[in-house]
């Protein structure tokens, strides 16, 4: 379960990745693996904390480790949907217009600090993120595949910040928190020994990428489990709110991720309660962390009987 | 899928307050004064309170003992076919309460009442050998320690002859008689019930006769059965009968007035059978007693004055031809609702019209101011024969088929019956509302049938069916258990104590073999989760089996390398995806390691 130290076994094809981005942010197995599955099940990942807790960083090496070409952006108040998606330029020579693409057109984009820029730049990025294309002038440009969005975020109690929606929080597969590192980590990194994001080198080539993907979504998953799955998204349900159909086809895609990072060709009840914190957390609590409470997510699966 | 949805409306545990809603309606009915209706409460209050406020495991272990235990109170007092039906809701609610504590709330309700079901039915081969062999014991608990209060419908020894008519309009059933099968029902006869041969003028009453108990001793031949009565809750002890028939059990006698006792407590619905009886009773040659000659008093001038005319006959059956002759040339007329009638002088000469107390009452004072010893007797006339389709037919006496009537001493005949309600008008007695309509509710005129005339039939059909199980039940009693054991052992029974202790260890064995087979080979989790309960963890909300046997690893870490094998054969069955091949290898592989778990280090 979450926060318990033994890791199951990676898979060999996968280890050297997580090994190599695990010398980059030291300390954070858990975070890493939990980020390599969102990467895997193809779903974009928010990572939240506080500045300078190292989420550029993670973002930089994973986006590096699958040698995925890789922009970064900086949100601020007064960037544009423009400055991302690119904006047609007239070609004097042609007399036409030109697409000249923005940022957005890349395989790993970083949206650093996402929560600082307008609802209206948000909107703009987070339409991309669900279509996988850009449409401009009536005419719809298709973003390279594969295609991730690493957001950060900074927490909601920072000053100057505007809380992404509900409905696109439910567009990030996973959100992740960082959390500061223990002192055994803190201490190498204060004594140098990690290596810098930018050094990280690229494992996977983007064909093997898409060879996982599919590997992924043909993991087995039993009955049973499915069964599990369907009872933890009704548990949520009881009362006001509860998980989308999308939220539970996300449960799933990340348990299958994170059973293919356990080395294991089916899904078992333990990887769905691996990855439920990170996936329905930000769904439930409507981007408000619960704070010092018991989190919602542990609540949740108290609720249901995991005996199977 | 919906077996999971279900599970979610309520916890498991929450089954054993389904066992508490039939107890408690049975034990609605049950006879205040009979002795073993406290004990019955009060461990169904402790089994409610223990429920209420149960924390530990031993709190619901508890509750559901206290629950059983109440069941089987109630199943020794109230032996009825709904009861039983209840009896046994009651009884899996509770097992399947039980089962779902034990069992760490891993199965669906469904599957819970499934596997209680199954409980009891290994248990049944013992229960039955209990039944056929261990023999019964007098029924105890039907002792009363006092009068029986509340209000009853019906006839009671409070209720006067006179103003029977209140029961004309009450629609409720009173008793049923069914017969050995190919006899036909007696849809005609007189049923007594009491006796009243007091008469102050005003009104006649009913003395509690001498406590003269002459019970039947001995034992009954199935062959000798000629009724089997179901009564519902009266305020008497005294039930119809047909005055011939004779005690069958212990329980039963009949008083010198001739009245039939049956001992068990009256506010309860009763059973019980009768003997054929063909020659005279005792009763009936009994000579009458002083109240029973007594004069009308003073306050019916009238009415003396006419008896004391017949006084001149010689004979008693003189008189009463008599006094049977002017009844019927005076021009009385039969009415539920007679009017005004102050008194017998009132009625026999100016108004003329009333129902069937009044001509018993009348009748009866007139033939003792002629001395001729007389008293009124209520009870039912008629009933409605029901066939249903179950089951043999029976005969229904309501509360409105409620008569009265009159019985005369005779010299050298005895106790005579004589209907003077008879007399009257024949059409008016006709158009009267006296139950008499006997419109028969049969299968094939179902076309004319109206809502209410279907909660007939149906009520008709499960009374059938209760009177089947009443005929079974009655008929495995002490007596017939008697009978069928010398059939089977000889009379002198000496094998008896080792042929029941064998049968109940083959029963027994086969019970647990049966819980073996049904609870144990197919559930390889429940089995492994017990395993896991001896090792002293068990489950809490949201563990997983992998969860448990960490746990269970960590306090006992000479077992951790079977119990990490467990958990991953667990993984494997449920969750991969296995040829048959392969999950034939790996079940042998956790039946194995099951096993070396089970085994003492």
């Amino acid at each position: 379960m979450a926060g318990s130290s033994s890791f199951p076994l990676t898979s060999p094809a996968l280890s050297p990745l997580i090994n190599a981005v695990g010398r980059v942010v030291l300390g954070k197995e858990q975070q890493v693996r939990l980020a390599f599955s969102c990467l895997l099940a193809g779903g974009h990942l928010l990572i939240e904390d506080r500045p300078g807790m190292g989420k550029s960083t993670l973002a930089e090496a994973l986006a590096r480790v699958f040698s995925l070409g890789f922009k970064r952006v900086s949100f601020t108040s007064d960037l544009l949907p423009a400055d991302l998606t690119g904006i047609n330029v007239f070609n004097t020579t042609e007399a036409t217009f030109r697409f000249q693409p923005g940022p957005l057109f890349t395989q790993v984009l970083l949206a650093d600090e996402i929560n600082r820029a307008s609802p209206r730049t948000q909107s703009a990025l987070l339409e991309a993120m669900a279509a996988g294309r850009v449409s401009l002038d009536g005419i719809s440009h298709d973003l390279p595949e594969p295609f991730f969005v690493i957001a950060t975020q900074n927490s909601l109690d920072q000053v100057g910040t505007s809380p992404l929606p509900e409905a696109q929080l439910d567009r990030f597969l996973m959100r992740v928190s960082l959390g500061f590192p223990d002192r055994a980590s803190e201490e190498e990194l204060l004594r140098g020994s990690f290596s810098p994001a930018a050094a990280t080198p690229p494992l996977l080539d983007g064909k093997s990428l898409k060879q996982l993907h599919h590997q992924c979504a043909a993991q087995h998953c039993s009955d049973e489990l499915i069964n599990y799955v369907l009872d933890l998204v009704a548990a949520s349900r009881q009362g006001q709110g509860g998980l989308s159909p999308r939220a539970s086809q996300a449960l799933l895609a990340a348990a299958r991720a994170w059973a293919m990072l356990s080395g294991r060709d089916y899904v078992i009840v333990e990887d769905v309660q691996s990855v439920l914190p990170a996936v329905v957390e930000h769904r439930l609590d409507a981007g408000r962390p619960a704070g010092s409470e018991t989190p919602l997510s542990t609540k949740l699966l108290e609720r249901v009987n995991a005996l199977r | 899928m919906n077996r999971h949805g279900r599970q979610r409306l309520f916890k498991p545990e929450t089954l054993a307050w389904f066992a508490m809603p039939p107890l408690l309606l049975q034990c609605l009915t049950l006879n205040w004064s009979a002795a073993l209706t406290w004990p019955t409460y009060a461990l169904l209050i402790c089994a409610l309170l223990k429920l209420w406020r149960c924390s530990k495991p031993f709190d619901r272990r508890l509750a559901a003992l206290l629950q059983l235990l109440s069941a089987g109170l109630l199943a020794s007092q109230l032996q009825g076919l709904l009861a039983t039906i209840l009896q046994l809701i009651a009884v899996s609610a509770a097992f399947a309460g039980l089962l779902g504590h034990e069992l760490g709330g891993m199965l669906s309700v469904r599957a819970l009442l499934r596997r209680s079901l199954q409980l009891l039915l290994a248990a049944l081969p013992l229960a039955l050998v209990l039944f056929l062999f261990v023999p019964r014991i007098a029924p105890l608990w039907t002792t009363e320690l006092g009068p029986v209060r509340g209000a009853v419908t019906g006839l009671s020894s409070d209720l006067d002859p006179l103003s029977i008519e209140r029961l004309a309009t009450v629609n409720a059933s009173a008793a049923r008689v069914s017969v050995p099968d190919g006899e036909a029902l007696p849809t005609t006869a007189y049923w007594r019930v009491l006796v009243h041969e007091q008469f102050d003028g005003r009104s006649w009453q009913h003395r509690d006769p001498p406590f003269s108990r002459q019970p039947y001793r001995g034992l009954l031949n199935e062959s000798e059965i000629s009724q089997w009565w179901v009564i519902e809750p009266s305020s008497t002890r005294a039930v119809p009968w047909d005055g011939r028939s004779k005690p069958a059990a212990k329980d039963q006698w009949v008083t010198s007035e001739g009245e039939l006792m049956v001992g068990a407590a009256s506010r309860q619905k009763r059973s019980f059978r009768l003997r054929k009886g063909t020659d005279a009773m005792r009763w009936q040659l009994r000579p009458p007693f002083d109240s029973e000659r007594k004069h009308p008093p003073a306050s019916l001038p009238r009415l003396k004055q006419l008896g004391a005319r017949f006084r001149s006959l010689p004979t008693d059956q003189e008189r009463l031809q008599a006094i049977e002759r002017w009844f019927k040339n005076q021009p009385f007329r039969y009415s539920l609702n007679p009017g005004p009638i102050t008194d017998l002088d009132n009625f026999l000469f100016e108004n003329q019209v009333g129902f069937c107390g009044h001509y018993a009452s009348a009748f009866a004072a007139l033939m003792r101011s002629a001395d001729v010893p007389a008293r009124v007797v209520s009870g039912y006339l008629g009933g409605r024969q029901i066939n249903p389709l179950t089951g043999s037919p029976y005969l229904e006496l309501r509360q409105s088929d409620a008569h009265a009537w009159v019985e005369v001493w005779l010299e050298g005949t005895g106790w005579q019956q004589v209907d003077p309600t008879l007399w009257a008008d024949r059409n008016a007695f006709d158009n009267g509302n006296q139950g008499q309509q006997r419109t028969k509710l049969t299968w094939s005129d179902r076309a004319n049938w109206s809502p209410g005339r279907l909660g007939q039939w149906l009520q008709g059909q499960w009374w059938g069916l209760d009177m089947a199980w009443t005929r079974w039940w009655l008929g495995l009693n002490q007596s017939s258990q008697q009978n069928w054991l010398q059939a089977l052992l000889g009379t002198q029974q000496k094998w008896l104590g080792l042929f029941v202790v064998l049968a109940c260890t083959a029963s027994l064995s086969l019970g647990l073999l049966m819980v073996q087979l049904r609870l144990g080979s197919h559930q390889p989790l429940e089995q492994s989760l017990r395993l896991l309960a001896d090792f002293g963890v068990t489950p809490l909300p949201g563990d997983t089996f992998s969860d448990l046997c960490r746990r269970a690893a960590a306090a006992h870490p000479d077992r951790n390398q079977l119990l990490g094998a467990m958990a991953h054969h667990h993984q494997v069955l449920t969750h991969a995806s296995l040829n048959s091949h392969q999950r034939r290898e790996h079940l042998r592989e956790w039946w194995r390691i099951q096993r070396e778990l089970g085994s003492p280090s």
